[in-house]
């Protein structure tokens, strides 16, 4: 087992995994900005009750939720470039980045369309009508009215995927990206002091986590108090 | 290397082995999280002094940090503080005798606690207050009141989340291969490595862990069904 | 039979309840008026205990709690002594009517089940409801609801029912068949104490009408005393605001 507790270690590792905070919170965005988009156009088809593609949609959201993000990370870390091999794309070097953005984007898209289709349904019916009422067309009543208040709705929501994203990333480091939890295991195996060093890997996604809570709640109470203009 | 289809079969039979440890970690920690939330959610809602800033804090430092830092803690951690405990108070005890499946029980049942919790609360509140006040006058005591009458709505109304949250733990307990146990993520991982077949072997692993989260889902809505007949009328 | 003396109740810095004296006797319907605010539903509730009153002491038959120091037995002790009817109803929303009426009987007062049964169901028969005992809450309409709510406090037998507003949640066309209920338990002599919006039926139901504001009783008496010659000034003007609605109601 590992060396007696030494309480500085703690505070070493915490300075040498700072830095480490650029990369985890790298995974978040992207696969932030890749989950919104898909989970877009995965709504869609639902919103919109189109036949097969709703099909689709559904198995794609019911494959995301239903299978651990570690078993999509393996899949698509081993898979993917097999399947890209049949058109004739090499992907066996790209990064294992590319890899762990792709997955995490894809699996945070299908908890995005659930929240954008619950956020749209719940704006009222009353308000389509009206903007239909004052001659809008169905894009601008959706643009301009229904996604206004409907983000209002989604913004708790998306917080909490955002905290969840963060969290997944620690799982990273099992196709070798060296994200917090990656370097920390690293740390850790090479001084023989681990419990120290899992300490301060703790700490430093309880702050991230808390200091990203915080300006998520902000926002939301800003945009609560006086809508999108606030942005 | 191509797809071999056929070996997808293969591996899914093998990873059949694996799923009673999975849902063995599943089960306890979801049943351990929530006594533990259920503490924690009654210490907060009554005020307890102490333990409900303590489960407050609790709460806050789990839900803020990746599960997989609260195993690698309870792994590293556990062993460490029991060693020096047994040394200091002279028993012959050693942490290496503990089977690494009761690390993964203990830290996904603190893991779960803490989401518990909030999943207890947040069905705490969904009983009207009303129904507390009317259990009173008809004489209820505080806990007749409460296991009559607030917890079985209470339960009700959390049905969704629980389900979500049996769901989560399922998941999460993918990582119990980082401690060697053998559930059916680590299980995948041999078959792929023995056989140098690793997409086969993972998506044999996803189709499992996807059959049986459609499981928790269909039962959820039946349990839904039946423990909330009672509101099933549309007049108020 | 029932005495209260001296209850004082504040939420905060609100005085709510500003030492409240009264007397119901056995068998008797006290009404209680007063326009919103007046403390009426928190005195109602104090005497069930729902509320904690700050000081005063109630006692109902041969049981007398003081509110500044008591333990949680007798406050139990107390809430046995009566049973309430809510302006909501309250039903357990997972129980079937039956069920809501016997509940109180097995679980508080330790009723064979057979016996609860048999018990409620003719309670249920007499408000009118005996082809709904399966019903659960959610499938009744608010006067079924709280004609069970009522049945519910009958089935405990206590040494008074009180009703917090019982028919101010009714659609109006429902409010005539739970006054009709009350009016029938009325007649056979059970202690009530009812605090009520429906002049009319609180003149015609009542033997003894309370009238409060602010916080302490204005005035009591017989009800024909206290509607036709009201002594006060607080009350003629609660009744010249009031009296037109009474004009048509049952």
């Amino acid at each position: 087992m590992g060396a007696t507790f030494d309480f500085s270690f703690v505070f070493q590792y915490f300075i040498k995994l700072l830095p480490t905070i650029q990369l985890t919170l790298l995974i978040v965005a992207s696969a932030i900005a890749i989950g919104l988009v898909v989970g877009f156009l995965v709504a869609l088809p639902q919103m919109y009750n189109i036949p097969v593609l709703r099909r689709v949609s559904q198995v794609y959201i019911s494959f995301f939720r239903g299978t651990p993000i570690l078993i999509q990370l393996f899949l698509f870390y081993y898979g993917l470039p097999e399947m890209l091999k049949l058109i004739a794309v090499d992907a066996a070097r790209w990064p294992a980045l590319y890899f762990v953005i792709l997955t995490y984007g894809l699996h945070s898209g299908a908890f995005m369309s659930e929240m954008i289709r619950a956020a749209v349904a719940s704006v009222d019916r009353g308000q389509v009508e009206a903007a239909y009422a004052v001659g809008m067309t169905g894009p601008q009543a959706f643009v301009r009215i229904v996604l206004p208040q409907a983000f209002a709705t989604a913004l708790p929501v998306f917080s909490n995927l955002i905290i969840a994203s963060l969290k997944d990333t620690s799982l990273a480091f099992s196709v070798g990206v060296m994200e917090l939890t990656g370097k920390a295991s690293t740390l850790a195996v090479v001084s023989r002091h681990l419990i120290e060093a899992y300490i301060s890997l703790a700490a430093i996604y309880f702050i991230v986590s808390f200091v990203l809570e915080r300006l998520l709640r902000l926002l939301e109470q800003r945009v609560q108090k006086r809508g999108l203009a606030s942005l | 290397m191509k797809l071999d289809v056929s070996f997808i079969w293969t591996a899914f039979v093998e990873l059949l082995d694996a799923i009673p440890v999975t849902l063995a970690i599943t089960a306890v920690s979801v049943l351990c999280g929530f006594l533990i939330g259920t503490a924690v959610a009654l210490a907060r809602q009554f005020r307890v002094p102490v333990l409900s800033q303590a489960g407050a804090a609790y709460v806050t430092f789990i839900r803020g940090t990746p599960m997989i830092t609260h195993l690698l803690l309870i792994y590293f951690g556990m062993p460490m503080l029991l060693d020096a405990a047994a040394e200091a108070l002279g028993f012959g005890f050693r942490s290496a005798s503990i089977p690494m499946i009761v690390f993964a029980f203990l830290s996904f049942s603190i893991t779960a606690g803490a989401y518990a919790s909030e999943v207890v609360r947040s069905g705490l509140l969904a009983v009207d207050r009303g129904q507390l006040e009317a259990a009173y006058s008809i004489g209820m005591t505080g806990p007749q009141a409460l296991l009559r009458i607030v917890l079985p709505q209470a339960f009700a109304a959390s049905l969704p989340n629980i389900s979500n949250m049996l769901i989560g733990m399922l998941h999460g307990s993918s990582l119990a291969f980082t401690v060697s146990v053998v559930e059916i993520n680590a299980k995948a991982q041999i078959v792929a490595t023995t056989n140098w077949k690793f997409f086969e072997a993972y998506l044999a692993a996803a189709l499992i862990y996807w059959g049986l989260t459609i499981g928790i889902e269909r039962l959820s809505a039946l349990a839904e069904k039946r423990f909330k007949a009672y509101s099933r009328g549309g007049v108020s | 039979m029932i005495a209260l003396s001296g209850i004082k109740k504040s939420f905060g810095k609100n005085e709510v309840l500003s030492g409240i004296d009264l007397k119901v006797n056995r068998g008797e319907v006290v009404a209680i008026l007063g326009p919103s605010g007046s403390g009426k539903t928190t005195l109602l509730r104090c005497i069930n205990y729902l509320e904690k009153p700050d000081s005063g002491v109630i006692s109902i038959g041969d049981f007398k709690l003081n509110c500044r120091q008591h333990g949680k037995k007798d406050v139990h002790a107390l809430r046995q002594k009566s049973a309430m009817v809510f302006q909501q109803y309250n039903l357990f929303r997972h129980k079937t009517a039956l069920e809501n009426v016997m509940e109180g009987l097995v679980v508080v007062r330790k009723v064979s089940k057979a016996e609860a049964r048999e018990r409620s169901i003719a309670l249920l028969e007499k408000v009118g409801l005996g082809a709904k005992l399966n019903a659960y809450p959610s499938e009744l309409s608010g006067g079924q609801q709280q004609r069970v709510g009522i049945a519910r406090a009958l089935a405990l037998n206590p040494e008074v029912i009180l009703f917090d507003e019982p028919t101010s949640a009714l659609d109006p066309e429902l409010v005539g068949e739970v006054l009709s209920v009350i009016r029938q338990i009325a007649e056979e002599g059970i202690t009530m104490i009812i605090v009520t919006h429906e002049m009319g039926f609180a003149q015609e139901v009542a033997n003894h009408v309370v009238f409060m504001d602010g916080g302490v009783i204005v005035e009591e008496g017989e009800p024909k005393q206290l509607f036709r010659y009201p002594k006060e000034e607080r009350t003629q003007q609660f009744l010249k605001r009031i009296t037109p609605e009474a004009g048509y109601s049952i």
